[in-house]
């Protein structure tokens, strides 16, 4: 919403700064996006008057002009323009001025001649020829009138505006005018509203002679009110009212188009006239669209309009779509006699829905969208028709036509004022709500323990129902000023504050992998079709059940991820691109799957990318295994080869809990990487972290600690290739021995010299224990002999000399 | 006699202060005091003599074999702090190279710290954790919160469908029906999540980012006790020096409804480019719960009352840490990440 100052000032006594306006205003509820200038950017620009003019010295082009601004001494400015002259007015820029593009003017020498400024063209301070006749001659700006010397250019010109854009929250319609919002700046700056005042101007003849209308839907057009002017003299508007459109970004085109778009500004409320000789038997119907009816618009396009679309039409055809735009066979031009003046309430909602559906919104549309009021819509026609008289326009024509199905009668709620004082932890008193809701032009008045509030017409946000209490103490807060409510801290019930289980052991899973040296990725949740090939997902894989948006920013980002593996590919490939090479990586993030009639499936993952030199597969593994170990059931997890087409086929694997698959890792496959461009080996898992959580071990009890020495013992095995660790590992824990075996671990596998082919030696590390003794020579060497034999009957393994 | 046995003593004396190594210390000791040490010569030659010499020799000898057992005890230890000391040495370190680590460091996400900040200063003041789905119904997202589908402020948020009932959700608010229509009240609710809005992605803009929702039910919960709430939140994030500001807005889901600024910890309010001059930057939105949303969740609003906010973590986030442009929290660079 743009409130030029000077427009404010037509209702409300200015008494502050412009910054500290836009603080009040703040306190209101209203946030102002910035102070425009009416001439935005220039500064230290005034008009001088060319005393004398003599050659350059130097140059053929250029002339010296002594420059009076009003200052002790004249000046000495340098310019190539031709059309200057002795007792010129001129907008001089003085050292330091900034003009239109940025552009600061200094003290420069030219060709051995000191210039301390510039003579600026209209052009050069941002004007076009509507601002000021002569400012896009090419040459300089030459004033018109006299001003006094030294007056900045601003003033002098009239272009001295500054103008407030201030940002509407949806609830207040009434604000997006120029009256609604200084009934609010009114309020915030403790001055009295000057309401405005409409004369109504008495028509002569008898409109039913010149026009008529009928509402066939009056539940999408609740008013239409209209009138007639005749003997329309088409100019151009004044220019104070060409200025102030100008101010709030509008372009001035006529007089009778101006009108409209003033009072659009003003009163806020769209209207539109129509050349009423193009309107047959001068009859307004207001009726749904028929099927296949086409109406050509202002613009000059032609729109399909569809039945659910309200038309502006005449016995035989459509001049317009209501609320959104006039017709191009209704438009008023030069030659236009008759207009009628078309003041409308639509609702909203269906003119949201034929916007969307036309693909096209318009200023007026968007007004009718954010609600406008039907009380609202009779005023805007009287002030269009008064100004027409003021501006002497045309004839306007008998009574106003006024189809009316709108209840306009007064509202009145009962607000319970001690509930509003509850709301807001205040304890005002009734009267004093009173008098600041009458601040606002709210009247209300103490009746027992309610507040009976008048609600105005042009508050359509304040409701009747349940919400009025909640409305008013909305009201009462900003106006007593929600600064002036000291906070406090909840009291009632004491609570014991938690974090739940599933977040707790996500931190849990975050912090110990951050121990293993990872990073924390967030990527988005986006994918598309190209990336779910890219991965070699089969069809038919659950991981192919994408959500689909319906309004995605493109292909590539129209499905919901499934896995979080592309994305993490994507943050790879560009830190890869930006060369860092060594990193390891994991991100917890939802997945989706459409599965489901209801809402997606929603799984909560967690990736792992390690990439580097010093990376594998089982430094991988190892970090996995860090996660299980910390939820106690790395005991209880066994892995087996397995995994998705885009692992690398023998370098990939599943990861079971109790035997539920719950993830699974690997080195990704190298067509992969190559549609990623990613040149090096990537070893990436994913795991199912409500699966997970599943099997997660129990609380842990204290075990004793070994009173008797554990004894190490070493083995060396050759077996064939085909003999798993994990085989080697069970028989070795499960050999029928009378001492306990623990810590079996893989220290070394080793192929090459020494070793058939197809064969390959592993070596163990692991201690035999007793609980109640230690362990003699004998038991040991019996138990050595077991676990061998076990090994080689098991597995074919021999001992390794 | 006599004589000789103090010749050995100055003699041994002098070569113990010539003496450097453990070893010649030893053998020292042995030519002197050993079995055939030159102390134990003159001992074994007193026989030859009368009992009164016997005597006499036999006391003086034992005082110089005892002088030199202390002396070369003494020198013993010299030596052996000596030896340390040349170990100490050799074995010296430079001890500003780096140091060595079997892993890199890893880190958090910043977004991820700042996502703990936040909910463990309100875990504090007694709230849940609760949550609800990403991709959720309109009817949770829009209607239930008082956003019927023809409210215009629906336009205030561009919204992903997945079809005519379901979509991203744009805020974490959804929660707050969830909650309402599933936790018995009085209750105190914190709800993180991710939500989507159709925002071009620039340096302030993500289609993605993660919101934290409060939301507190009770019997009596006032305006008053919201600002309070969140002056105690901030001070925990932001640190006590820091300054709110409470400025009323609108949301169709609470009313009266309030922004909160911060003073900007950037230029401590003095006005810089991340506040665009004005010393304070936008965080939260909040209100007291609108009643039809209570009424719409089945609670009475003249019996339940609720106060809610909803807090950006990335932008919090971006705050904390300086971060000037939110597109870093998503491109996942190492060379960010690793500096958290």
């Amino acid at each position: 919403m743009k409130l030029p100052l000077s427009w404010l000032k037509e209702y409300v006594e200015w008494n502050v700064t412009p910054e500290e306006f836009v603080e009040r205003m703040m306190w209101r509820g209203f946030e102002t996006a910035g102070i425009l200038e009416e001439m935005p950017g220039i500064s230290g620009v005034v008009v001088g008057r060319i005393d004398a003019l003599a050659k350059h010295p130097n140059a053929d082009k250029l002339q010296i002009c002594t420059i009076d601004v009003g200052g002790e001494a004249p000046l000495c400015i340098i310019t190539g323009a031709t059309n200057v002259f002795e007792g010129a007015l001129v907008p001089v820029a003085l050292d330091g001025a900034k003009l239109a593009g940025g552009i600061t003017i200094q003290t420069t020498n030219m060709r051995g001649v000191e210039s301390c400024g510039m003579l600026c063209s209209g052009k050069e301070l941002g004007l076009t020829e509507a601002d000021y006749p002569g400012a896009e001659y090419n040459g300089i700006m030459i004033l018109k009138e006299a001003h006094p010397l030294g007056q900045p250019i601003q003033t002098a010109i009239g272009m001295d505006d500054i103008i407030f854009d201030i940002e509407l929250t949806p609830n207040r319609a009434d604000c997006q005018s120029i009256i609604g919002i200084c009934r609010e700046a009114a309020a915030a700056l403790g001055q009295k509203f000057q309401e405005p005042k409409i004369r109504p101007v008495a028509g002569v003849g008898n409109t039913a002679d010149y026009a008529s209308v009928t509402v066939e839907n009056s539940e999408l057009c609740p008013r239409y009110a209209a009138r007639v002017v005749t003997d329309l003299v088409i100019e151009p508007s004044p220019k104070w009212m060409q200025r102030r459109l100008r101010a709030v970004g509008m372009r001035p085109i006529n007089n009778i188009v101006d009108i409209t778009n003033y009072v659009l500004v003003e009163y806020g409320h769209p209207m539109h006239a129509f050349d009423l000789a193009c309107v047959a038997d001068g009859h307004i119907v207001v009726r749904n669209a028929y099927e296949n009816e086409k109406v050509i618009t202002l613009d000059g396009k032609e729109r399909a309009v569809t039945p659910d679309m309200l038309l502006i039409a005449d016995p035989e055809k459509g001049v317009g779509i209501a609320g959104v735009m006039g017709g191009e066979n209704s438009e008023i031009t030069e030659h236009t006699k008759a207009t009628l003046f078309e003041a409308a309430a639509f609702k909203g909602s269906n003119i949201r829905a034929t916007t969307r559906k036309l693909r096209h919104v318009t200023d007026a549309a968007a007004r009718f969208i954010k609600g406008v009021e039907p009380v609202n819509a009779y005023l805007a026609l009287e002030r269009a028709i008064e100004l027409v008289d003021d501006l002497h326009a045309g004839k306007v024509i008998g009574e106003p036509i006024d189809v009316c199905a709108a209840d306009v009668s007064e509202r009145v709620i009962d607000v319970d004022y001690a509930h509003v004082n509850r709301i807001l932890s205040t304890d005002l008193a009734p009267e004093r709500m009173v008098e600041m809701l009458g601040t606002i032009n709210i009247q209300a008045e103490v009746c027992g323990d309610k507040l009976r509030v008048r609600v105005p017409h042009f508050r359509t946000d304040i409701e009747s129902g349940i919400e009025a209490d909640w409305d008013i103490a909305e009201e009462v807060g900003r106006i007593y000023g929600y600064d002036n409510i000291p906070p406090t801290l909840m009291r009632g019930n004491t609570f014991r504050g938690r974090i739940g289980e599933d977040l707790k052991d996500e931190d849990t899973i975050k912090d110990t992998l951050v121990a293993q040296g990872c990073c924390e990725m967030y990527n988005y949740n986006f994918t598309g079709p190209a990336a779910l090939d890219a991965l070699r997902i089969p069809e038919g894989d659950e991981k192919r059940l994408a959500v689909k948006l319906l309004n995605p920013f493109g292909e590539d980002q129209s499905l919901m991820r499934t896995t979080l593996l592309a994305g993490v590919l994507d943050s790879l490939a560009r830190n890869f691109s930006r060369k860092t090479h060594q990193a390891r990586f994991f991100e917890v993030g939802n997945i989706h799957l459409d599965n489901n009639p209801d809402l997606p499936e929603e799984r909560k993952m967690l990736a792992l990318a390690f990439s580097g030199e010093d990376e594998n597969f089982f430094t991988l593994k190892g970090s996995i295994e860090a996660v299980l170990e910390t939820f106690n059931m790395l005991e209880r997890c066994t892995v087996e080869p397995g995994g998705g087409e885009y692992f690398q086929p023998g370098q990939k694997a599943l990861l079971r809990a109790d035997g539920e698959v719950v993830g699974e890792f690997g080195a990704i496959h190298p067509k992969v990487q190559k549609a990623w461009d990613i040149p090096q080996r990537v070893y990436y898992a994913e795991i199912n972290v409500e699966k997970l959580r599943a099997h997660k071990g129990g609380k842990r009890n204290y075990e004793p600690l070994p009173r008797f020495p554990k004894v190490p013992r070493d083995i060396a095995i050759v077996v064939a290739e085909t003999v798993t660790a994990a085989a080697v590992k069970e028989a070795i824990q499960k050999a029928p021995i009378e001492v306990a075996v623990g810590d079996v671990e893989l220290f070394d596998v080793y192929r090459g010299a020494g070793i058939p082919k197809g064969k390959k030696s592993m070596a163990y590390s692991f201690t035999l224990s007793a609980a109640d003794h230690t362990l003699k020579d004998d038991e040991i060497q019996k138990a050595m002999q077991c676990i061998i034999e076990t090994l080689a009957s098991q597995l074919g393994a021999q001992l390794r000399a | 006699m006599d004589e000789a046995l103090q010749r050995i003593k100055q003699e041994t004396l002098a070569r113990l202060k010539e003496v450097r190594e453990e070893k010649e210390l030893e053998a020292l000791n042995v030519s002197v005091l050993g079995r055939n040490g030159a102390l134990t010569e003159i001992l074994r030659g007193m026989g030859k003599l009368d009992k009164e010499q016997r005597a006499k020799l036999g006391q003086a000898s034992n005082a110089v074999k005892k002088e030199l057992e202390e002396a070369i005890g003494a020198r013993r230890e010299e030596i052996a702090e000596m030896m340390l000391e040349r170990r100490f040495a050799e074995e010296a370190l430079d001890v500003t190279e780096p140091g060595k680590r079997r892993l890199p460091a890893g880190h958090l996400h910043p977004m991820t710290k700042t996502y703990r900040e936040i909910r463990d200063a309100l875990i504090g003041m007694g709230f849940t954790t609760f949550g609800g789905p990403e991709i959720e119904y309109d009817d949770y997202n829009f209607t239930k919160l008082n956003l019927p589908l023809d409210h215009p402020a629906r336009d205030m948020q561009d919204t992903f469908y997945v079809n005519d009932r379901v979509v991203l959700r744009t805020h974490t608010s959804p929660c707050e029906a969830r909650a309402l229509l599933n936790v018995k009240p009085p209750f105190r609710l914190v709800m993180p999540g991710r939500v989507f809005r159709v925002d071009e992605v620039d340096a302030s803009h993500s289609p993605v980012f993660m919101q934290m929702e409060g939301f507190v039910v009770d019997r009596e919960i006032t305006l008053a006790d919201l600002k309070g709430t969140l002056d105690t939140f901030v001070h925990a994030v932001f640190g006590e020096e820091v300054r709110t500001r409470f400025r009323p807005s609108y949301f169709p889901f609470t009313e009266p409804s309030a922004e909160v600024d911060i003073s900007c910890s950037i230029c401590g309010g003095k006005g810089c480019r991340v506040c665009k001059g004005t010393g304070w930057i936008e965080i939260l939105g909040c209100g007291v719960t609108n009643p039809h949303e209570l009424e719409n969740c089945g609670l009475d609003p003249r019996e339940w009352k609720a106060i809610a906010f909803g807090i950006g973590v990335d932008r919090v986030t971006s705050l904390k840490y300086g971060i000037t442009d939110i597109r870093l929290e998503y491109e996942n660079d190492a060379r960010f990440l690793r500096q958290f």
